[in-house]
């Protein structure tokens, strides 16, 4: 349904989007997540004909990305919500169905169940007067107007509070059941992770990462294990070379190590100190901690001048995991014996 | 081809519903946006400003004079100025022979009859041989001598206007008096050479046209006054003559005897020396019209206030943004928006125009100035970063506009430099003169068209890259000239269909600024016409320099500084977006596209002599080279003719260089083409 190729946008000498490439199959819902200035709304306007790319393809629906008769196929959401504050919610919808020449009484219904299913009153109220989260419902109402194939919504969920999230991203989902395209940006990963089919993760203008949230998690980020020790692992060559820190945690000592091979020598180093492994928990990393541990390090070729290095390389962050027994991600705890079982 | 007609046709029909769309929009948004108390109290004042120019335009066709009266004047019904003191709404005639002097009367009409001549109890004019007023000594007693005065040349003026044989009401004196040409700018004496036979009035002063009614003798001779209405004065002269303001129907009757109808400048009414720049001449203002015609522009002041807010909302707050994705074009949303603001100020033009007693033509003559008003409106708004800059846009659009529209059209009656404003013909039209269709043309083209480019213009910004960002104003004009433009590459031969087509672009926008030229220049004359000659001239030339010189290559300084055109350090060392060659061919490239740009759309503009503008000693220099070169060999002819292209191709590639190499050479280059020019256009008007 989408089709991106190539795609790069320049603003003077800064790239806002360098060589991204990403399709986007029918009914899926397609998330591009990354931090703040990673090029997510650009390529999103791209993908929206409201910018033009300075190299590149991009095709929505079977026409090029700007194309008056492709923006029929498509409803745009923008990361902010600013209405005609003079306006009242159905006046405002209705000149939108207008301007896609959907007759009134289609119009109507369609205004009228999305407004349903948003939970939206005050529909004759003047926007100006309505809550951010009103107008935010009213924004995606809009969106759907003119019963779009491709929906485009940026940042859908921002600012607003859990109730109104919540109801936005149950929205969402249920545009996939009901065979749209959606293709979906955020910031917040929980967001993304509760929506998304499959996520490019973007940083300073590139596409670092893309797939399934498990296949990425599975890609970028590893599963940790840590070791408590009732005293402190004796610092052994072996612990030397895993690169392993050990700190204290109340009355116990905690030993992080990457693998299962690593648990061992760190079982034989507290040997060598006198004491044992009393638990072993195994992490699994979330989304975030793939993000952060992707886009932890700069990218090089920010700039148009300096496109050198291999820009799609993840190197991993060494600092990436200093979280307590408390941090998100999936952690399961094993006796000492499970664990080297 | 009936397809393709068909499918343009479906195309125009969709595109003009989508406009008629967004403009229904647009006025329930206008509307919604003013709560009641608001559109009641203008409302309110509406219906207060209509009452008062009801009232106003009510008592003028009841004759409800405030002054009616006011004045007592003792006077025999068989005075032969009994008509004249009846014809005045401030005098009421009272009988002499029972009036007493500040008693019964503010003034008494005596008349002196010749002995021996009255044979009955009728006075004829003939038998007169003096008439005397003679006032109470008060001040209300001058001010009825006065009036009284008057009334008896307004009088004299109806017998003559009156009067079939219009040579014998008013004689004309010409002398002749030839004088060596000079080429120099000191040629005060061709100023007026546009004016035919009131050309030698000039040079001697004896020559006062119609100056010499008859009423205009010098008015009164003392406080009493007398008014000598003694036939007219053929040999008075000017300085007399000055004193009146008789001349009014002189300069009509003149006007159709100008070329194409424009009034004549020798409205030897004024003054002898009526003739040349408002310097050495007293203008016969319009008054009446002219203040009529400033209405057309009371409304178009607050119309652009409410049309730049629209167009500044769409762009705060990104509250367009979802508008750029629907089907329509930036084109249609933007005609959409527009289309109920011209159409208001059509709506109020007309209303105006018949309040007033102006015709069509000053609606039409006024619809170029609303579409100026709302173009330069349109694009200050897509320009100003916030409401705070829209005011000082709108104030300036205001201020220029006005000045431009009104200031030449003070000059109506007095030169055809006053065509340069639509607002002359409003003017023309409200004094019942007729105009020609090229005047018309000459006057409202260069508005409209400019308008049309402002829209042009300020359509090159909207658009997401442009509307909603926090640009400053000089970044979004060459934005909104840049977008136009294309990469030129000069390395894939000079007939590459992509090298053609990029610097066709740089053509058309080149000549695209020419109506803005045109104005410009036009404006340079009238505001440099007060001046005298020898300063007027030399800096009316440098100014057409700059102008032109800063038309040429303002678009490919936007090219070069926003990316389309490659921009290196070093010449020859870099290569142009798009392009193999490097900046120098490039720079040279676009110069000479965009100076033949400018050559052929200045030819075209050639319509300056289709009014007799270049008659005039100003206009002619401004406008030289594309008037007087009759009389010359084919070779010569050809050469001249030619020779503006290859001034423009030469420095407009200078300045285009220096635009490749950044601001402060393209500033030094300009400055050089600035100068260069001059040069030419010095060595035109000493040769012409």
């Amino acid at each position: 349904m989408i089709e991106v190729s190539g795609l790069r946008k320049t603003y003077g000498d800064f790239a806002a989007v360098v060589d991204s490439d990403f399709a986007v199959d029918d009914g899926e819902v397609f998330g591009i997540v990354g931090p703040n200035g990673a090029g997510k709304t650009t390529t999103l306007k791209v993908i929206a004909g409201l910018v033009e790319p300075t190299d590149g393809e991009v095709t929505v629906a079977g026409f090029d990305a700007g194309d008056s008769e492709m923006r029929r196929h498509l409803g745009f959401l923008p990361e902010e919500s600013p209405l005609y504050e003079e306006m009242t919610a159905l006046s405002y919808l209705r000149f939108f169905a207008d301007l896609y020449d959907v007759p009134r009484e289609v119009a109507d219904e369609r205004i009228g169940a999305a407004l349903d299913r948003l939970e939206l009153d005050h529909r004759e109220r003047r926007l100006g007067d309505v809550s951010k989260g009103m107008k935010r419902k009213v924004a995606i109402a809009r969106s759907l107007v003119n019963d779009p194939d491709v929906l485009v919504y940026d940042e859908p969920a921002s600012g607003l509070d859990p109730v109104t999230t919540n109801s936005v991203l149950a929205f969402t989902r249920e545009l996939r059941e009901t065979g749209k395209t959606v293709v979906f940006s955020a910031h917040n990963l929980y967001h993304v992770e509760s929506v998304c089919d499959r996520v490019a993760v973007m940083n300073e203008g590139r596409i670092v990462a893309r797939g399934s949230v498990d296949e990425i998690r599975e890609r970028h980020g590893e599963t940790t294990y840590r070791v408590f020790t009732d005293v402190e692992p004796t610092a052994t060559a072996a612990l030397a070379d895993l690169d392993a820190t050990t700190e204290a945690v109340g009355d116990r000592f905690r030993t992080a190590v990457p693998s299962m091979d690593a648990v061992a020598a760190v079982r034989e180093a507290v040997a060598d100190a006198g004491g044992e492994v009393v638990d072993i928990r195994s992490r699994e990393p979330s989304l975030e901690d793939v993000f952060l541990d992707i886009v932890g390090r700069p990218m090089p070729g920010r700039y148009t001048g300096d496109r050198g290095g291999d820009s799609l390389g993840v190197e991993r962050n060494s600092d990436s995991d200093e979280s307590d027994e408390g941090d998100e991600g999936d952690e399961t705890s094993a006796t000492a014996t499970e664990a080297t079982e | 081809m009936t397809d393709r007609l068909r499918r343009a046709a479906r195309r125009l029909a969709v595109s003009v519903r989508r406009v008629l769309r967004v403009a229904r929009w647009e006025s329930a948004r206008a509307s919604g946006g003013v709560d009641r108390r608001t559109l009641a109290a203008g409302v309110a004042l509406l219906l207060v400003a209509g009452g008062v120019v009801g009232v106003g335009v009510a008592t003028g066709v009841a004759g409800l004079d405030v002054d009616r009266d006011v004045y007592r004047v003792g006077v025999d019904a068989e005075s032969p100025y009994a008509d004249a003191i009846e014809a005045e709404p401030s005098l009421r005639a009272v009988p002499a022979g029972t009036s007493s002097l500040g008693d019964s009367a503010d003034a008494v009409v005596v008349t002196v009859v010749r002995p021996g001549s009255v044979d009955d109890e009728t006075v004829d004019a003939a038998d007169v041989e003096d008439v005397i007023v003679r006032a109470s000594d008060t001040r209300k007693g001058e001010a009825a001598a006065a009036a009284v005065r008057e009334a008896v040349e307004a009088h004299n003026e109806r017998l003559m206007r009156a009067e079939p044989n219009r040579t014998a009401a008013f004689p004309v004196t010409v002398t002749l008096r030839y004088v060596g040409r000079t080429t120099g700018f000191d040629d005060g004496a061709t100023l007026g050479g546009s004016d035919g036979g009131s050309t030698g009035g000039s040079t001697d002063g004896s020559a006062d046209g119609t100056g010499g009614d008859g009423s205009g003798d010098g008015g009164s001779d003392d406080e009493s006054g007398v008014a000598d209405g003694g036939t007219g004065d053929g040999e008075s002269d000017g300085a007399d003559a000055g004193g009146t303001d008789s001349g009014d129907g002189a300069a009509e009757s003149d006007g159709s005897d100008g070329l194409l109808g424009v009034p004549s400048i020798g409205g030897a009414a004024f003054g002898a020396d009526t003739v040349g720049s408002p310097g050495s001449i007293t203008p016969p203002f319009p008054f009446t019209s002219l203040l009529l015609a400033f209405v057309f522009l009371v409304p178009m002041n607050f119309l652009i206030q409410a049309y730049g807010s629209s167009i500044l909302d769409e762009r705060t707050n990104r509250r367009g943004e979802p508008l750029l994705v629907t089907p329509l074009s930036p084109g249609e949303i933007v005609a959409g928006k527009t289309l109920p603001y011209a159409a208001t100020a059509a709506v109020v033009t007309t209303l105006i125009a018949a309040l007033v007693g102006g015709g069509a033509l000053s609606v039409i003559a006024v619809a170029p100035v609303a579409a100026a008003f709302l173009g330069a409106t349109f694009v200050g708004a897509m320009f100003a970063r916030s409401f705070k800059e829209l005011t000082f846009v709108t104030v300036g659009v205001s201020v220029l506009l006005t000045t431009y529209a009104f200031v030449p059209a003070i000059f109506t009656n007095v030169t055809p430099v006053a065509l340069v404003s639509p607002l002359t013909l409003v003017v023309f039209d409200l004094q019942g003169e007729a105009v020609s269709a090229g005047e018309a043309l000459f006057s409202t083209a260069p508005m409209a068209v400019g308008a049309a480019l402002l829209f042009g213009l300020g359509l090159g910004v909207y658009r997401e890259e442009d509307m909603f960002s926090q640009k400053p104003v000089t970044r979004k004009f060459l934005d909104a000239l840049a977008v136009r433009l294309s990469p030129v590459s000069v390395g894939s031969g000079l007939l590459d269909r992509g090298l053609l087509r990029a610097l066709g672009a740089v053509a058309l926008l080149t000549a695209c600024t020419i109506p803005f030229v045109f104005v410009a220049e036009l404006l340079a004359v009238a505001v440099l016409f007060a001046l005298p000659v020898t300063v007027s001239i030399p800096v009316l030339l440098v100014s057409i320099a700059f102008i032109e010189e800063v038309a040429k290559s303002i678009a490919l300084y936007a090219g070069f500084e926003r990316g389309v055109f490659g921009r290196t350090d070093g010449v020859d060392a870099g290569e142009g977006r798009g392009g193999d060659g490097g900046t120098l061919r490039v720079a040279l490239a676009v110069g000479i596209a965009s100076g033949t740009g400018f050559f052929v759309a200045e030819k075209v503009t050639a319509v300056v002599q289709a009014v007799g503008l270049t008659d005039l000693f100003l206009g002619r220099a401004a406008f030289a080279d594309v008037a007087g070169l009759s009389g010359l060999p084919p070779l010569a002819l050809a050469a001249l003719f030619f020779a503006p292209l290859a001034l423009h191709v030469a420095t407009t590639s200078v300045a285009s260089v220096g635009a490749s190499r950044g601001r402060t050479a393209y500033a030094v280059a300009l400055t050089l083409a600035t100068l260069g020019h001059a040069a030419y256009n010095v060595g035109v008007v000493s040769l012409g």
